[in-house]
């Protein structure tokens, strides 16, 4: 690693240093197996969920067909016991899930991020009750909690209660996460630095440590959307929320509800299903890579 | 004993802020909780019952007194353990109802939980002894799919297959209805027949997070020094991997079983709705269901607090395994 | 017959990403039976890859490469992994270079000395008690057996655990034992300690050392015979007495020019300029050869080998990897020519400073400052008195050096100085104020008169932000500059450090450069505001001997050409020799001597002091501990000579 003299005056030379990093990012990560796999199957779910009007052969909502068909060239993974094309309702359903998965993994990220750097880099008293507030989140069983805060929730129900819902109960975790990886950072010797340097306590959290938590963000992130596709699947299945939205999980639910196991309607319980697996192995897969990137092995060079 | 007394404070304290949140949450929407719980009923059924509205008024106390005076009220209601009457099921007392469907859920739950985390640990040991080996890649990269299947969804192809098409087990229910729930033989047969596909459907992804958690722990520690100097000791590498690897390793995945716990409670609830099996899991979705409010508040109380009892029991065997809690605990 | 045999050994760190790296290249030697040999080199240079590979303990990355390590006869690398085990511990014992983890942390002491008994067949009859050997070893080392044996690691100290891992390394007797930087980390007292307990231990029980090491002084002053290592190879190896005195490598010459006795009337240290290759690629001819003063034509492209030394180097076995010495390099320099000395750059006690500072206003004037620490320890409150009564004065364009052992009390002053932490009593004036009552605005325009030098280059720089990032901030901040302005300053800032062409430094992130590089960039940081006051907490202590004096001798021109002062916190009495004016001794929260630089080194006064100068190793008395034949005092210091 010898030192290379750069052409032309010094003046000139380029600062543009995060746009150069950013191709190497996403090399590590497409270097990783794993990773890529992940993202290739994630880039065929978002394709999905964006073509879906081309994609699906008939309208979701168009109940029109005979129940309880066996698939078939028309019906690809057949119909529902209401009349409904499964292979329609399976491509639709990617946008729920993918809607509720980034929106809601967007806000407990949020309030995690919020949380946990707040707790961890004030300390003291104020972190002491954050802290307890998020243990104490953290340790309540989640699907109690969003079955009954969904329960007095107002509005009845639907995508957006589905997301709140979820977003507001499933940020503990990742502020414990990030509560943790900032105690570690907040004394380093270049957060002293920075304060010297005069920088503010915004700039310093921000700029100076967030940058340096990033590979943690985006891997508490993927796990939250993850984690609310899977949340989603859930309380639709047990009837929270609005069951006419078109999801896998309201699929499912709907399978159940009209017997497809006893009718032999065995496509439309592993479809969905088996969607919903992709879909979260796609982001744990992802996962890895980012992992990978935080290793020091491969980041050293 | 400060790391002890630690635990048990955080214990009391957690237990009061559950029991808090119990209160604030049907307090949250704005006006006059009953009335807007009488609403939802009313929108449900078109009309309200007087025994619901009896039990809407005696879960919330006196409408128009204090927030303070009904905060007193409840954990007074809560200390003598009268959590109001059922909807649903009246007139039985929720504390009736709860406690006919309890020890299913303990049973079923208390029994798939001791036995994921044993297993768990167990495989996720064997993978990091034998890791960086293609047996390591596919376990984990195996096990990593597979516990991204939805439990309910596992129970779904469990029924279908196990029941219906080859009829082995029975698909729902905790017990058959032609034998008299006892201590008879005849009941533990039936009742052990209808536990194995609830349990299985949990046993499938149950172990897997406490197995990578094992795996990535001890692989952690089979790297430190103090494993390094193991091996330059000459000790052999039984002792390595149980005494330096695994000794070492299960600490955080103790920390990890409270985490996994509530997700855990979750997921059963789910398999109980798909098993029409009699526990909390199927109460609670149940009383969602009936807008059965008082049952709901109750059953959501009974399992934090379950969980935070069990959290409680891991902190302590930590305590007690890892000598530096105590320290860790004061710096 | 030799107990370790190694030949052409090599190690590589191989990893799917990167092209692999040669850490340890076809190194040969063998140690006899009984010697005590210290490897010594600097970080990076292999010496802890060679160690791991005499184990039989590579992991991955790391991959034996070729070569063979032999034991009494017996290759290792042939060896099934059962047969190494039975030679582990009975015959090769080992401490780690981070003994503070060597221990199990969750069973008790007494349970891993077991562990080793049981893992190798400890006969109660033949072996004799297993608890009276464990006692035995533990007095030794000089250690309570009772208390020791029931602790838990984490209840002893870090001197205590280093005495445990020797002890359990010397339980079943071994013929050889590795002892990988067993002192670093440690206090300098504890560290002086363990090295004589060592050194009585070995002398008694006779047992094979080899020594890793970077700490020149202790090696030379411990070992009977030193290897030094670069760049993967061993470049010299040399009794300990004649390294210490007639160094013929360059390189060797260059480290044992760093080293210098602060009591000496002259002191004088020099620097290695440049840095170690990357061992990716092994250059084609001497891998020390970009660095070295004394180069010749050939250096660039043959590469040399390690023979014989010549005669005149002394009379012990003497080998070498130098073209000065070689056939190649006699027939460039001319046949009978003696190689010169090769002259590396100096940094020279500087002793005028006093005069400049004469007579000026104090910048900072302390009196009475006192700092308690409140610790909760469960209900009970803990005060841990960290500064008890401290005066002292600085003024412009001064250094003075704070000395003293970790924990006593010199970085809390930092703290405070940098109002990080306010005092809990005395008077503080810093440039007029006091910095405890400021908030806000006349806070930070405090901290742009008052800067900072940390000790960690490796953690002082954020590892996302370039260079140019980094010393934007405070001009930005402080001095309010943007755009060219800020770019133009930001590149004199550079060259003034030394980072020249500045244009090539701007854009590196912190890994890719060198601890010195990185260094040299806190430096330009910290000078950016132009402070009045600069605080260095150890800023040389985590660098590379080597390099150490070019550090030095930076902010000794920093503080001439920009009149700052300085206060200068360190533990070794060397380096605040080289570049203070006044200095500090303190120990426990206070002060326990003061005075002008040379007066308080070459006339301690206080015990204090004297002991933490007896605790600096001194190569000059290489072979003088161990009764060798060769042993020679001497009383001049060494150095590159002038």
């Amino acid at each position: 690693m010898s030192a290379v003299t750069l052409d032309g005056p010094p003046a000139v030379t380029a600062r543009r240093p995060r746009l150069l990093r950013t191709p190497r990012w996403f090399v590590i990560l497409w270097r990783n197996k794993k990773a890529r796999f992940g993202m290739v199957l994630l880039a065929l779910f978002l394709l999905m969920a964006a073509f879906a009007p081309w994609l699906a052969p008939y309208d979701p909502r168009d109940g029109g067909f005979a129940p309880g068909l066996p698939p078939s060239a028309e019906h690809w993974f057949g119909t529902t016991g209401r009349g409904f094309d499964v292979a329609s309702q399976a491509i639709w359903g990617a946008r729920t899930s993918l809607l509720v998965g980034l929106v809601a993994g967007t806000i407990s990220t949020l309030i995690a991020l919020a949380i946990g750097m707040t707790a961890g880099y004030l300390g003291g008293f104020a972190d002491e009750v954050l802290s307890f507030f998020t243990n104490l989140v953290l340790v309540v069983p989640t699907l109690p909690l969003m079955v009954t805060l969904a329960a007095y929730m107002p509005g009845g129900g639907g995508v957006w209660m589905v997301i709140v819902v979820i977003g507001i109960t499933g940020w503990a975790g990742g502020a414990r996460n990030k509560r943790a990886q900032i105690l570690t950072l907040r004394n380093r010797e270049y957060i002293q630095g920075a304060r010297q340097a005069g920088d503010g306590i915004f700039r310093i959290i921000f700029r100076e440590i967030a940058p340096n938590m990033t590979s943690l963000i985006v891997v508490g992130f993927i796990g939250a959307v993850g984690g609310a596709i899977g949340a989603e699947a859930g309380l639709a299945f047990i009837g929270i929320g609005d069951p006419e939205t078109i999801s896998w999980g309201t699929m499912l639910y709907w399978a159940s509800q009209d017997g497809a196991l006893l009718t032999g309607g065995f496509a439309r319980l592993v479809v969905p299903g088996l969607l919903l697996a992709l879909l979260t192995t796609a982001l744990t897969f992802i996962n890895f890579g980012v992992d990978a990137l935080s290793n020091p092995h491969l980041r050293e060079q | 004993m400060t790391y002890f007394a630690r635990r048990i404070g955080f214990f009391v304290l957690t237990l009061w802020g559950a029991v808090t949140l119990n209160f604030l949450i049907p307090r949250m929407s704005a006006g006059d909780p009953a009335q807007a719980i009488l609403e939802q009923v009313a929108a449900k059924d078109g009309y309200v019952d007087p025994a619901q509205l009896e039990a809407v008024r005696a879960m919330l106390g006196v409408p128009d007194a204090s927030l303070w005076s009904q905060y007193v009220d409840y954990l007074g209601n809560i200390a003598s353990g009268n959590f109001g009457v059922s909807y649903t099921y009246f007139p039985y007392s929720v504390t009736d109802v709860i406690g006919d469907a309890l020890p299913w859920t303990i049973v079923l739950l208390g029994t798939t939980l001791v036995l994921s985390f044993v297993i768990g640990t167990l495989l996720g040991a064997w993978v990091a002894w034998r890791r960086n080996t293609g047996f390591d890649a596919v376990v984990t990269v195996g096990s990593s799919f597979l516990g991204t299947l939805p439990f309910f969804w596992l129970a779904l192809l469990l029924i279908y297959v196990f029941a219906i098409t080859l009829g082995w087990l029975p698909s729902s229910g905790g017990y058959s209805g032609a034998v008299e729930p006892g201590p008879s033989p005849e009941f533990f047969v039936d009742a052990w027949q209808h536990f194995l596909l609830p349990a299985a459907a949990i046993m499938i992804t149950g172990p897997i997070g406490w197995m990578l958690g094992m795996r990535n722990n001890m692989v952690a520690s089979l790297g430190e020094d103090f494993t390094r100097f193991g091996r330059a000791k000459g000790l052999p590498a039984r002792v390595l991997a149980v005494s330096y690897g695994a000794r070492v390793a299960i600490l955080p995945n103790i920390t990890g079983f409270a985490l996994a716990l509530g997700g855990l409670v979750g997921g059963t609830a789910l398999v109980e709705q798909v098993f029409n099996y009699p526990g909390m899991g199927r109460l609670l979705l149940e009383a969602v269901g009936n807008k059965d409010f008082p049952l709901m508040q109750t059953i959501f109380l009974f399992s934090t607090v379950g969980v935070l009892v069990a959290n409680l029991a891991a902190d302590m065997l930590y305590g007690l395994l890892d000598p530096r809690a105590r320290r860790k605990e004061t710096a | 017959m030799a107990l370790v045999e190694v030949e052409h050994l090599s190690v590589d760190y191989r990893s799917r990403d990167l092209p692999p790296s040669h850490a340890v290249r076809d190194v040969s030697f063998s140690i006899a039976e009984g010697e005590f040999v210290g490897l010594l080199g600097e970080s990076g240079c292999g010496k802890s890859t060679l160690g791991n590979a005499l184990l039989h303990l590579l992991d991955r990355p790391a991959h034996h490469a070729g070569g063979s390590v032999r034991f009494d006869g017996q290759d290792l690398y042939a060896l099934s992994e059962r047969d190494v085990n039975r030679l582990r511990w009975r015959e090769i014992a080992t401490v780690f270079q981070s003994s503070m983890n060597a221990l199990n942390p969750v069973l008790r002491v007494a349970k891993q000395f077991h562990d080793a008994m049981d893992a190798h067949g400890w006969r109660e009859g033949v072996d004799g008690d297993r608890h009276a050997r464990i006692r035995e070893v533990l007095a030794d080392v000089e250690l309570d057996a009772d208390r020791v044996m029931r602790s838990y690691p984490h209840e002893l100290s870090g001197g205590m655990r280093q005495r445990v891992v020797l002890a359990l390394a010397l339980l079943l007797r071994p013929r050889f034992v590795l002892l990988d930087e067993p002192t670093t980390g440690l206090d300098v007292l504890v560290q002086r300690s363990i090295v004589e307990l060592l050194r009585r231990i070995q002398r008694e029980q006779g047992f094979t050392v080899l020594f890793i090491s970077h700490d020149l002084g202790t090696v030379l002053e411990i070992a009977d015979r030193v290897m030094v290592m670069y760049a993967g190879e061993v470049v010299e190896s040399r009794p300990s007495a004649e390294l210490a005195t007639n160094p013929l490598h360059p390189y060797s010459h260059g480290l044992l020019g760093s080293f210098d006795d602060p009591r000496a009337e002259h002191v004088s240290v020099a620097y290695i300029a440049g840095r170690p290759p990357a061992l990716t690629e092994p250059p084609p001819g001497c891998p020390f050869a970009p660095r070295c003063p004394s180069r010749l034509a050939a250096c660039d492209d043959v590469v040399p080998t390690l023979d014989d030394a010549p005669e005149a180097a002394g009379p012990g076995p003497s080998l070498v990897r130098c073209h000065l010495f070689t056939d190649v390099g006699a027939a460039e320099l001319g046949a009978g020519t003696v190689p010169e000395t090769p002259r590396f750059a100096e940094v020279t006690a500087w002793s005028g400073a006093a005069s400049s500072a004469e007579g000026r206003e104090p910048l900072v004037v302390v009196e009475d400052l006192v700092k308690t620490y409140e610790r909760r320890r469960g209900l009970r409150k803990e005060r841990v008195e960290a500064v008890r009564g401290v005066s002292f004065t600085l003024v412009p364009g001064q250094v003075r050096a704070l000395v003293g052992q970790s924990g006593s009390g010199k970085s809390t002053i930092a703290k405070i100085l940098t109002r990080t932490e306010r005092a809990t009593s005395g008077t503080l004036r810093v440039d007029g104020v006091d910095p405890g009552s400021l908030r806000r605005a006349a806070l930070r325009e405090y901290r742009s008169r008052v800067q900072m030098v940390f000790q960690d280059p490796f953690a002082a720089l954020n590892p996302t932000k370039t260079v140019g990032d980094s010393l934007g901030r405070p001009l930005r901040n402080y001095l309010g500059l943007t755009g060219d302005a800020l770019w133009q300053r930001v590149l004199e800032l550079l060259e003034s450090v030394g980072l020249s062409p500045a244009a090539t430094y701007v854009d590196k992130l912190p890994h890719q450069l060198s601890g010195g590089q990185r260094q040299r960039v806190v430096v330009a940081r910290a000078m950016a505001p132009r402070p009045r006051l600069l605080v260095a907490d150890e800023p040389i202590s985590m660098l590379d001997v080597s390099i150490r004096a070019e550090i030095l001798e930076l902010l000794a021109d920093t503080v001439r050409e920009q009149d700052v002062t300085m206060l200068y916190i360190t533990h070794d009495l060397l380096s605040a020799r080289l570049l203070a004016d006044d200095i500090m001794v303190m120990r426990s929260g206070e002060i326990v001597e003061q005075g002008p630089t040379a007066q308080v080194v070459r006339e301690a006064r206080h015990p204090y002091t004297r002991s933490l100068l007896d605790a600096i190793p001194r190569p000059a008395r290489a072979g003088a501990v161990p009764a060798g034949p060769t042993a020679t005092e001497s009383t001049t210091p060494t150095g590159a000579p002038a």
